[in-house]
């Protein structure tokens, strides 16, 4: 923008910014303050060797739970989102629609029949049992955005392929895949971050603390009357859990921005 | 027989979604449905009894306290988010030195999990030794012995409004950036030679040419409402007694209590509710592309 702005709307402009940044650092400066305030750095230290709370544990689930529904999401989505784009077959835009009219399904309405179906399959209190909803859950958004951006990519590049002998799957992998970098970059980082914040689903399917992801993990520091110093440990808790979502949100802040931006904007 | 071959080769294609997604959620659509007729207790005790729950909802005042609920959240949530989100967009579209730290800033939260966030705004937030009664009593603001309860049945509600604010309005501001950058700098210039300053600018170009942009906000708003449990589950939990329930930890705490039948019932309404808004939601999306 060239539009000169005078210095008064300048001054204002920043100090609106500037109340709201105060307003959306304290409470993450407190966590930090209080983490420190009872007990000092050692309680990063008491977290870190917890009897009932193992941390490494807690951040192995959750990275081994939200890596792989982020890997099956990129790759069943684009597979699908290929088809649903540029292939021709009976009843291609119903089933399309079908599939999108869940993204409004909050999993909430649903435990019920998830719970009994996962325990059923023998899958209760298993990683399994909970990487299956969250591909469930996350998967549709990612279609979406797949497919809008195959769409995006012209039918003649297909043809072409096609011509110089190349089948359908060779296509998707030698020609699509590599055209999608930052697409698929934008689907595999928000499908990770959607699934390594999921609460519920862990919370509903699993039982043993050997399982839980970190934000299961959370209640293991928690206890009906904590002293001061608990407190702070708590604290020190949430920011040693928060450290991995913030490293991923620093190495993928571009993809991520255009990922949330991309779900909202064309749906 | 070639292109037959071909033809149902595409289905491979979608069918892991279609099972993994498609099948799954329809399933439970349907389970839930058909539990919802029933007296099921979860395990195995399941006879149909025709609109039982559905009657009894109907009647149960803690349905209408969650009702109610979900409903100021997400006319306070969609509209602070919306201004608050649309006032930082604007200014960022600037281009002042430093804006994209502003950005960063308001955007950081989105990554964070919504579970640590709550138990963080939980221990600030409570009554006794939190650290936000704890610093207005340093600062004079409220008496020594004041117990401000932030979490309780007056205030338990706005508590949870302020903390999806402050972990969604980076979501609202992204959005709205993403469409003032669409905006053509001509129509500012027109404007300009008018005489309109930025303030003018702002509400009578800026505000109206987002008007689709908000739209898709406030239907993502509504059925993000919808989907609300996490910052409600750890923070009050619903209570005190009911009084800060939403319809999914209602749901969450009658499947619990062993009345998955009436949960199921819950779940339904909760369903049809999600499934209205996004029909307007596709309605709204075919509008918006005849425009352009």
């Amino acid at each position: 923008m060239n539009r000169k702005l005078s210095l008064g709307v300048r001054i204002a402009m920043y100090g609106a910014l500037t109340a709201l940044a105060v307003i959306w650092l304290y409470p993450l400066a407190l966590a930090v303050y209080k983490s420190v305030s009872v007990g000092g750095w050692n309680n990063y230290l008491v977290v870190l060797n917890h009897d009932a709370f193992n941390y490494w544990l807690a951040i192995g689930n959750s990275f081994l739970m939200a890596g792989s529904s982020a890997v099956i999401i990129v790759v069943i989505s684009s597979l699908a989102g290929y088809a649903f784009s540029k292939m021709e077959f009976r009843g291609r835009k119903a089933i399309y629609n079908l599939l999108l009219a869940c993204l409004a399904v909050p999993v909430a309405s649903v435990i019920t029949p998830l719970f009994f179906t996962i325990n059923n399959l023998g899958l209760r209190d298993s990683y399994a049992g909970v990487i299956i909803p969250l591909v469930s859950f996350n998967v549709l958004m990612m279609l979406l955005i797949m497919k809008n951006h195959f769409d995006s990519i012209p039918d003649e590049l297909i043809e072409a392929a096609t011509l110089d002998g190349s089948g359908r799957f060779g296509t998707w992998w030698r020609i699509l895949m590599p055209l999608s970098g930052s697409t698929l970059a934008t689907v595999g980082v928000l499908a990770f971050i959607y699934s390594w914040n999921e609460y519920l689903l862990p919370t509903l399917l699993l039982r043993s603390p050997e399982l839980f992801p970190v934000t299961q993990a959370i209640s293991l520091l928690q206890s009906d009357r904590m002293s001061q110093e608990q407190i702070s440990q708590l604290y020190a808790g949430l920011i040693l859990m928060t450290i991995p979502s913030v490293i991923v949100y620093l190495a993928s802040q571009r993809y991520l921005q255009s990922g949330v931006t991309a779900g909202a904007v064309k749906s | 027989m070639n292109s037959a071959l071909r033809r149902f080769g595409a289905y491979l294609y979608i069918l892991p979604i279609v099972v993994l997604a498609g099948f799954l959620i329809y399933y439970a659509i349907g389970f839930s449905a058909f539990a919802s007729l029933t007296d099921w207790n979860g395990l195995t005790r399941m006879n149909f009894i025709g609109f039982g729950n559905y009657v009894e909802l109907v009647g149960d005042p803690t349905f209408w306290i969650a009702l109610r609920n979900n409903l100021v959240f997400l006319v306070a949530t969609i509209l602070i988010q919306a201004v608050l989100g649309l006032l930082v967009a604007v200014i960022a579209k600037e281009r002042l030195p430093g804006s994209n730290i502003f950005k960063a800033i308001f955007f950081l939260p989105i990554a964070m999990a919504p579970a640590i966030i709550a138990t963080v705004f939980k221990y600030m937030l409570e009554a006794n030794y939190g650290t936000l009664n704890e610093s207005l009593r340093a600062l004079g603001i409220i008496g020594p012995d004041v117990v401000i309860q932030w979490l309780g049945k007056d205030l338990g509600l706005w508590s949870i409004i302020l903390i999806n604010v402050f972990q969604w309005m980076g979501f609202s501001m992204m959005i709205y950036y993403a469409a003032l950058m669409a905006i053509p700098e001509d129509v500012y210039e027109a404007a300009m030679l008018d005489g309109a300053g930025w303030w003018r600018r702002l509400v009578s170009v800026t505000v109206p040419l987002l008007r689709g942009t908000t739209g898709v906000l406030i239907i993502l708003g509504i059925v993000g409402s919808l989907k609300t449990f996490d910052i409600v589950w750890l923070t009050t939990g619903g209570g005190p007694g009911v009084s800060t329930h939403f319809l999914s930890t209602f749901l969450y705490q009658a499947r619990s209590d062993r009345e998955a039948g009436y949960a199921s019932a819950i779940g339904v309404v909760i369903l049809l509710i999600a499934f209205v808004l996004s029909m307007l939601q596709m309605r709204a999306g075919y509008r918006e592309g005849s425009r352009r």
